[in-house]
């Protein structure tokens, strides 16, 4: 198990980002695009045999040309004397069991991923996810923000648009963060490093979704570029979220019309439309779980089945 | 390597292939060739893989009425210079399991070659010849087996656990080929033996094992008959299987009957 290097960066107080896959592809998908826009040059890998089952093989005329796995690799860029490493894992190692990392194997690259970052002298990581609430799709989603220890709390309230979870009605401060985004907060934690998870909201009857959610991943990026101090062309991801408002309101709608959605979820979502971004969610939890049979039923049909493999 | 094998014999090579089969696969392919070859060549268990960390082992899985439990077995004949390995395939760390088969035989036995075994499903007709699709991981090898009778393949999707173990095979340089036998799809959930007949036939002539398998012969009559008496008792299974014969496909449904309808009469204790 290790880490492949092709370059070493002459970094000191690095600042690091981390993304994997979740719910919307929110965090993955924002900090992808900051390593993108920026032009990040790559730098090093984990290794992922340890990690991954591969996912594909190629084959030409009787030769097994090449097995493909899921990268996790870093990038490196200097921004206005800033030094930044980014991490882009396209997978989390899950052990089979489950969706997302949890237990040996996903504490051992959250390590293996800390180390990269503190060879290059990395004094704050963030990680980035999905915050599944009560919002409409059609509404602004706020960023909620996980600090790692309490000297970050007054830096992390004033950020623009973002919440602590004491600000959340009902969570007194409480919640998870499931998989490597929140694990690496605690891996952090244990080596004294500050991080911080930045956790767009993604409307809960869309978390089942086989599509990525770019409005959130753009708020988290609206946060992320007021840190950096950098400003960055964001209207492609204006205009995926467009596209993709486009796809959920016209989805809804062919399933009001056909009934598949209950005319009383129905009014429950549309109730989420009109409610001011500030307000708690004007839904019990009891009412959400019954939604949710329907709408997670109806994105489960959709899935495609996998091939046989060779 | 001590940690993960138990060794209970000393087997002396002088230039040994290994054959690595597993132990569920479609048409039981993968199980009899290696049950059969290791019957007929009279080999013996020589090293043994630990299960922890590769299986859950959260219980005990039941088959046939039998508690099961993962295997993992390598298997020798000296006389043959033949080294073979039984086992379930891997639930965790995949990569670790395949390099451990793959310690012992590169380390301990000196392997030179490696073959793997599993099926691959089809839509042809149980009454067709059956073809070997390969897969090579070195270009020398594959020109080494012209005149085998191997068919090429193109392919890209999810590999599975033998594709894995020629590309891990590979990166140490072992020079490998992965044997995919057709099965026709609704033998699938019994025994192909046809497909283990000409499986077991190519590994005769590669390795000179002089191997008798007229035992086979009668097994593949007895099931033909078996589907020939169903053909005439069912006029849709004689429409289906007559369908397939002329080369014509069925739909998903058709297809579906037809292999319930087989696999209830082959599963038909006598």
């Amino acid at each position: 198990m290790g880490i492949r290097l092709y370059k070493e960066p002459e970094f000191e107080n690095s600042i690091m980002f981390c993304g994997w896959p979740g719910i919307g592809n929110v965090g993955m998908s924002a900090i992808d695009t900051l390593r993108r826009v920026l032009r990040a040059e790559e730098f090093g890998e984990i290794e992922p045999f340890d990690f991954f089952y591969p996912r594909k093989v190629r084959i030409e005329k009787g030769l097994l040309k090449d097995l493909e796995f899921p990268s996790s690799k870093f990038y490196f860029q200097r921004i206005k004397e800033r030094n930044l490493i980014f991490f882009i894992g396209e997978e989390q190692p899950t052990e089979g069991r489950t969706r997302y990392a949890e237990g040996q194997k996903a504490y051992e690259m959250a390590n293996l991923v800390l180390d990269v970052g503190e060879k290059f002298g990395c004094q704050r990581v963030y990680t980035s996810g999905a915050a599944v609430t009560q919002i409409h799709h059609t509404v602004k989603p706020k960023v909620w923000a996980v600090p790692n220890n309490e000297n970050l709390v007054d830096e992390v309230k004033k950020y623009e648009n973002t919440i602590l979870m004491s600000g959340i009605e009902g969570r007194s401060g409480q919640g998870t963060i499931t998989g490597l985004n929140g694990l690496l907060l605690g891996a952090a934690k244990a080596r004294c490093l500050d991080a911080v998870c930045l956790m767009g909201e993604i409307p809960y009857y869309l978390q089942g979704a086989p599509w990525s959610y770019p409005k959130a991943s753009k708020s988290v990026l609206e946060v992320v570029t007021k840190i950096l101090d950098v400003k960055i062309d964001l209207s492609h991801l204006d205009e995926l979220a467009e596209r993709v408002e486009e796809n959920i309101e016209e989805l809804l709608e062919s399933l009001y019309k056909a009934e598949v959605i209950p005319p009383q979820v129905r009014d429950e979502i549309e109730k989420l439309r009109y409610a001011r971004p500030t307000e708690p969610g004007p839904i019990t939890e009891e009412e959400q779980k019954k939604m949710m049979e329907h709408i997670d039923e109806l994105f489960k049909e959709g899935g495609r089945k996998d091939e046989k493999p060779l | 390597m001590k940690n993960l094998c138990k060794f209970s014999g000393q087997p002396k090579f002088e230039n040994p292939s290994l054959i690595v089969g597993w132990k569920e696969d479609a048409g039981k392919l993968s199980p009899k060739v290696i049950e059969y070859l290791n019957k007929k060549i009279k080999s013996e268990s020589f090293c043994e893989m630990e299960p922890v960390g590769f299986f859950s082992l959260g219980g005990v899985a039941i088959e046939n009425d039998i508690a099961q439990f993962p295997e993992s077995k390598f298997y020798c004949s000296e006389r043959n210079d033949l080294v073979i390995f039984r086992g379930n395939e891997p639930q965790l760390e995949q990569y670790r399991f395949l390099n451990a088969i793959l310690d012992v035989a590169e380390h301990y036995c000196k392997v030179k070659e490696l073959f793997t075994i599993s099926s691959t499903v089809a839509p042809i007709v149980h009454t067709s010849s059956r073809r070997i699709l390969a897969i090579f991981n070195q270009q020398q090898l594959q020109q080494k087996f012209q005149g085998y009778g191997l068919e090429d393949m193109n392919w890209e999707g999810p590999p599975a656990i033998s594709s894995y173990l020629l590309w891990t095979a590979e990166r140490r340089g072992i020079p490998g080929v992965s044997l995919w036998p057709e099965i026709p799809f609704y033998l699938a959930a019994g025994e192909d033996f046809q497909a283990i007949k000409l499986t077991l036939s190519f590994l005769d002539k590669r390795f000179n094992l002089g191997l008798d398998l007229r035992d086979l012969d009668e097994r593949i009559r007895d099931q033909n008959i078996k589907i020939d008496q169903l053909r005439k008792e069912d006029t849709e299974i004689n429409k289906y299987i007559g369908m397939l014969e002329s080369e014509l496909s069925l739909s998903g449904e058709e297809q579906m009957e037809l292999t319930k309808k087989v696999t209830e009469l082959l599963e038909k204790r006598e």
